[in-house]
């Protein structure tokens, strides 16, 4: 892995081009999310703790931080540049990045590869000028980067998502705004978020390189219109999903959607055949939809993946519900558990006669936090049971906050995957808190369904060699 | 050594300005790898056919050789299951009058006759993908593979495990396995041939496209039938 990159998510100082007071500048967003964390905020808890030079020849200083004319001002070592000036600018400011010493810069600015032959031919050009210094470029067309564990938002987005086991990659910028907003929504976290824009020197293949070895990613996620170098990231990724698990998004999957990506990035989305072939080959665990995605990464962030024999439960205190998650199950070819005589003799003890007797356990719409907690300890407990959903309808009897309490008490100490769904309930503090103690939860029972077949999918990659063998 | 013989006969098409090896080429290219083929005998005229038929042991095909002709079922070239001389010497009226109606101006070299074999048929294929460079497909072949489009693909190279994975991943897995009374075929013996393929085009960029279909399974072992191998 190039040191230049581990820099680029651990620098000990930034330089920030384009740095300004004027409100509604891309350079004022960028520098307060440097200092602030969220530029709407105003004191630094939150905010970036190593060094920060901004840099315009028009300010003399920005945030109460001295201003530098241009980079090569400052009187210290720069590790990060993070470039926000008319791209007619740019290339001069590549220029004197790399006469500095920068390890690498983020090009935020627009107006390259992206509008056409003229934009692609400066891109390479300040390539090669980078190259030249061993200086990396991201972007140019990007948003910037989070590194959520050193408090670092090099963004001009208005959001700050929360630290947690999930590094994100996305092709486009605005989606990630988007998934920041969602991940607020449903109470789940990031490690790194990466806008990689035209991949002019950066790619795909570079930024999970660094993902692998860095401590707090649990999972990797992708949003991909085109791979720039489509073999050595098969190759790379093929090598780094033995450790890391990953989820892909891979949009273009049909003739319509790829004219539709060559509008939006003007890269050709290819053909969605090799790209099928290489998810299988890599062992990226490939989404179809954006919530797909998310609750695959999700899933695979926080629970581990299931044993190789048995099949999955689905617990569940509503009829309709345990059925929509038994036919998503099916559909996925994702096999349920057929409870033995023993588990079943179990769960009599601990259920009214009424119960289900069957897979997916029905538990009944009465049906306590302690009656859960039971069934929850018989079903894991169980050899049959490799992996468990936990179905809620929120019925007069149900008490949300006391369930979830005992659903993450019970849930302790097993090896099997659990995940969650209080059906229909968003950003409840029932739901927050099962996430926080980190069982996923869904709002609907079919995406708990598609979390827990990308665990199992896990499941089957880690053992792939020896399937075969 | 086999990738001498592979690179000599590449030289020898493109010095001639040929994109598409003869069957004989593609035979001995697949040949070098390992691949084996079926009992084949190219005859120059009807004597060598009865001769060929002889010696390679009822039931036998015949087909048309023709450097102008690839699409040789279309022509009416083809005649499968001979199962005596006087079947042979009727194909080999047949495919003559045949050819010399459809294509008159096809230079027609002789014909090959070849060993019969009844099993499943496969098809391994290979084509390039814009982005991902050198691609292979595995699936069921013949009619299989043109009306189902039964087949999966992998990126070349491949690993033995994604050989082994793309096999199981067709709906036709049941049929390799054995279902409804097929004989089942050697799904090693499959990955084998698999590998081959791909390590003979990741040595050789140039192959632009080939397919060896129909492969077929027969008694535990593989033989290639009829192969096609253009090159950039």
């Amino acid at each position: 892995m190039d040191e230049n990159i581990r820099y680029m998510f651990h620098p000990r100082s930034i330089a920030i081009i384009g740095a300004s007071n004027k409100l509604w500048k891309v350079g004022h967003a960028v520098i307060a999310n440097v200092l602030y964390g969220d530029c709407l905020r105003r004191d630094r808890t939150l905010g970036y703790k190593g060094k920060i030079y901004p840099v315009n020849p028009n300010e003399d200083n920005v945030f109460n931080l001295k201003c530098y004319p241009d980079v090569l001002s400052i009187p210290d070592e720069v590790d990060l540049a993070v470039v926000a000036v008319p791209a007619k600018f740019v290339p001069g400011v590549i220029e004197q990045c790399g006469q500095k010493g920068v390890k690498t810069t983020i090009i935020i600015s627009a107006g390259f590869g992206e509008t056409g032959d003229e934009g692609k031919r400066v891109e390479a050009e300040m390539v090669a000028t980078a190259r030249k210094y061993g200086m990396r470029i991201l972007g140019p067309n990007c948003l910037g980067i989070y590194s959520l564990y050193e408090d670092l938002n090099t963004t001009f987005a208005r959001a700050m998502p929360m630290k947690g086991p999930i590094s994100f990659i996305s092709q486009s910028g605005a989606f990630c705004a988007s998934v920041i907003q969602y991940s607020l929504e449903e109470h789940f976290g990031f490690s790194n978020f990466v806008s990689i824009g035209n991949k002019s020197d950066i790619d795909d293949a570079d930024i999970i390189e660094y993902f692998a070895t860095d401590e707090h990613t649990k999972c990797i996620g992708m949003y991909i219109e085109a791979l720039k170098d489509a073999r050595k990231f098969l190759k790379v990724a093929r090598e780094l999903c033995k450790k890391v698990p990953m989820v892909a998004l891979k949009s273009g999957r049909t003739e319509i959607g790829r004219s539709a990506a060559k509008s939006h990035t003007g890269s050709i989305a290819g053909n969605d055949i090799a790209y099928e072939a290489m998810f299988r080959q890599t062992g990226i665990y490939r989404a179809r939809t954006m919530s797909e995605l998310f609750d695959a990464a999700r899933a695979l962030a926080y629970q581990p993946p299931p044993p190789p024999e048995g099949g999955i439960a689905i617990l569940t205190n509503s009829g309709g519900p345990g059925v929509v998650a038994t036919d998503a199950a099916s559909d996925l070819g994702l096999p349920l558990a057929k409870l033995s005589d023993a588990t079943i003799a179990e769960l009599n003890r601990v259920c009214p006669p009424e119960w289900s007797h069957r897979n997916p356990v029905d538990i009944l719409g009465d049906a306590s936090p302690d009656r859960y907690s039971d069934a929850i300890h018989v079903l894991l407990e169980a050899g049959e049971v490799s992996g468990l959903i936990v179905i809620t309808a929120p019925q007069a009897m149900t008490d949300p906050e006391t369930l979830a309490k005992r659903i993450v008490e019970a849930a302790k100490g097993t090896t099997k995957p659990v995940i969650a769904s209080f059906v229909g309930m968003i950003s409840s503090p029932a739901e927050n808190y099962v996430e926080e103690q980190g069982i996923p939860e869904m709002s609907f029972p079919e995406d708990a369904v598609l979390g827990m077949h990308a665990l199992v999918h896990r499941s089957r990659i880690l053992r792939r060699e020896q399937i075969w063998q | 050594m086999a990738v001498d013989v592979v690179s000599e006969i590449f030289a020898r098409a493109r010095a001639e300005s040929r994109k598409t090896l003869t069957l004989d080429e593609a035979r001995s290219v697949l040949e070098s790898t390992g691949i084996k083929f079926n009992a084949y005998a190219f005859c120059k005229n009807l004597e060598e056919a009865i001769q060929a038929a002889r010696k390679i042991g009822y039931p036998v095909a015949m087909k048309v050789v023709s450097p102008n002709i690839i699409h040789k079922t279309e022509v009416g070239g083809v005649k499968l299951y001979l199962q005596s001389e006087l079947d042979v010497v009727h194909a080999y009226e047949q495919i003559m009058e045949n050819v010399r109606k459809v294509m008159p101006d096809a230079r027609i070299s002789g014909v090959s006759v070849e060993q019969m074999l009844r099993g499943t048929e496969l098809v391994i294929g290979v084509t390039k993908d814009a982005q991902f460079g050198p691609m292979l497909m595995f699936g069921l072949g013949g009619i299989w593979v043109e009306i189902y489009r039964d087949v999966s693909f992998r990126i070349i190279p491949l690993e033995r495990v994604d050989a082994w994975e793309m096999i199981h991943e067709i709906k036709g897995i049941a049929i390799i396995e054995g279902a409804r009374g097929f004989e089942p075929a050697d799904k090693k013996k499959i990955v084998d041939y698999i590998m081959k393929v791909s390590e003979l085009v990741n040595a050789h960029p140039e192959i632009a496209e080939m397919d060896i279909n129909p492969l077929m399974a027969y008694q535990q072992e593989l033989y290639a039938i009829d192969a096609r191998i253009i090159l950039e």
